[in-house]
């Protein structure tokens, strides 16, 4: 085989897919009408590909045995699950570095400092949206969840409500274990984001904002309590929310 | 109303129902590289169990079906391998130059007079599956399933001027089978688009 028809037969394939350039195509055309063996192996080459086009739909829509069909289907049904699993494992992970990192501060920093109080409770928060999350999609009434405070922990507390016009979810209420167990936890979603609001009863500490750990907490007071608010970091989706509550909390 | 993760369906079931859609064309790729039923289950079976497992991997908004085909395609690579099964060189000079030679003087059929063919299909798939491997999903990844020369290339995990000349020689390889000793000449048919 020639030089030149060697090259042409490089080509070929782009030829038949109609892909190559207008000069390259114009180039091999002359060819072929100058060199009938070139001629015969473009004219198989294309004719190759027509057969598997013209058929190419019949050729791809084998059928699917129902069990292999069934055992994929069970595959990503059981991935999915997994994949719940590993999310809460990652959280649960980054809980129990939180617990560790906030048990070694306390021997350094004495019990009031704001900073520490902020650290203790987003790895609370961490914590218990991990364990105690709504993976089933439950709310909570804000009503029931105060009733349910007060009669099973004697907890007089405030729970703002859900609110559509903040996007905001009540999820879950509890007892934080941090302080004796003597903290409200009330958690809430907006947007798909955590949100946590403790209330500190008999303390009042001066207004305090952190941005620690993928979270930011904001600290107040109201009287003899103190409330302390945790979003995450990037708050912007989540500001109206906040607003809310910080607003509602007394 | 409100925006839940738990509501909402998560990213790994939206990645399991668009990767499911692909099922049909899979398995029909696999029984084209296993010619064996069961086998291609089988790959098919192990393409999801990795695609499912790997699903981290994948990067959003890139090309799922081509990942899946990559997955099944290094899923039969390896099990070739590893079995020594029926072992086929892809890369022997022998292999690549099967479809070279004896082209002076030939006359082929037409692919219209092939098409008219009441047991095409039948013919079809059997010219398919006589072709060496290196050529058969070559060939049926750029005509059936329509992928670019780069997207085989690294499903392949060959050059692209390989592939190009794998789809090239697996083209004549198959019509030649189709066309046996035929009187008619052929017309070089070079499309543009």
């Amino acid at each position: 085989m020639k030089a030149t028809c060697r090259r042409i037969c490089d080509l070929l394939a782009q030829y038949a897919d109609g892909t190559l350039s207008a000069a390259e195509h114009g180039e091999v055309q002359r060819h072929l009408e100058a060199c009938p063996p070139c001629r015969v192996i473009a004219g198989k080459e294309s004719g190759g590909r027509q057969l598997l086009r013209a058929c190419a739909d019949r050729l791809r829509a084998g059928e699917v045995p129902p069990t292999l069909r069934s055992r994929c289907q069970e595959l990503s049904r059981r991935s999915a699950a997994s994949h719940v699993w590993s999310r809460r494992f990652v959280r649960l992970a980054a809980a129990a570095v939180l617990i560790i990192f906030t048990g070694s501060l306390l021997s350094v920093v004495t019990r009031h400092s704001d900073a520490l109080l902020a650290a203790q409770l987003t790895a609370d928060h961490v914590k218990c949206f991990a364990l105690f999350g709504p993976e089933d999609g439950r709310t909570l009434d804000a009503a029931q969840a105060q009733q349910m405070l007060q009669e099973r922990f004697g907890m007089d507390v405030h729970v703002p409500p859900s609110s559509a016009s903040g996007g905001l979810e009540l999820v879950n209420a509890r007892r934080c274990l941090y302080a004796d167990g003597r903290i409200p936890h009330l958690m809430y979603q907006a947007n798909g984001q955590d949100i946590s609001l403790f209330v500190l009863e008999g303390e009042s500490r001066p207004p305090a904002e952190f941005t620690s750990l993928g979270h930011h907490t904001r600290i107040w007071s109201r009287g003899d309590r103190t409330f302390v608010l945790i979003t995450p970091a990037s708050e912007a989706p989540v500001a109206a929310a906040a607003r809310y509550v910080a607003e509602e909390a007394r | 109303m409100f925006g839940r993760p738990s509501s909402a369906p998560s990213s790994a079931d939206d990645f399991s129902a668009e990767a499911l859609q692909f099922l049909e064309p899979l398995f029909a790729t696999a029984m084209r590289l296993t010619r064996n039923r069961a086998d291609a289950e089988d790959l098919v079976q192990d393409t999801y169990v990795k695609a499912f497992r790997h699903s981290g991997q994948f990067k959003r908004g890139t090309n799922l079906r081509a990942w899946l085909y990559t997955i099944l395609h290094n899923t039969w690579r390896n099990r070739r391998r590893d079995a020594s099964r029926d072992a086929v060189d892809v890369d022997s000079e022998q292999v690549e130059q099967l479809a070279a030679g004896g082209v002076g003087g030939e006359q082929i059929e037409t692919p219209e007079r092939i098409l008219m063919r009441s047991t095409l299909d039948a013919d079809l798939q059997a010219a398919l599956d006589s072709l060496p491997e290196a050529f058969r999903e070559s060939v049926w990844l750029r005509d059936v399933e329509e992928f670019s020369y780069a997207e085989i290339a690294e499903m392949l995990n060959v050059p692209i001027g390989t592939v190009m000349s794998r789809i090239s020689r697996g083209r004549r390889m198959l019509y030649e089978k189709l066309s046996p000793a035929a009187p008619v000449p052929a017309q070089a048919a070079g499309g543009r688009r």
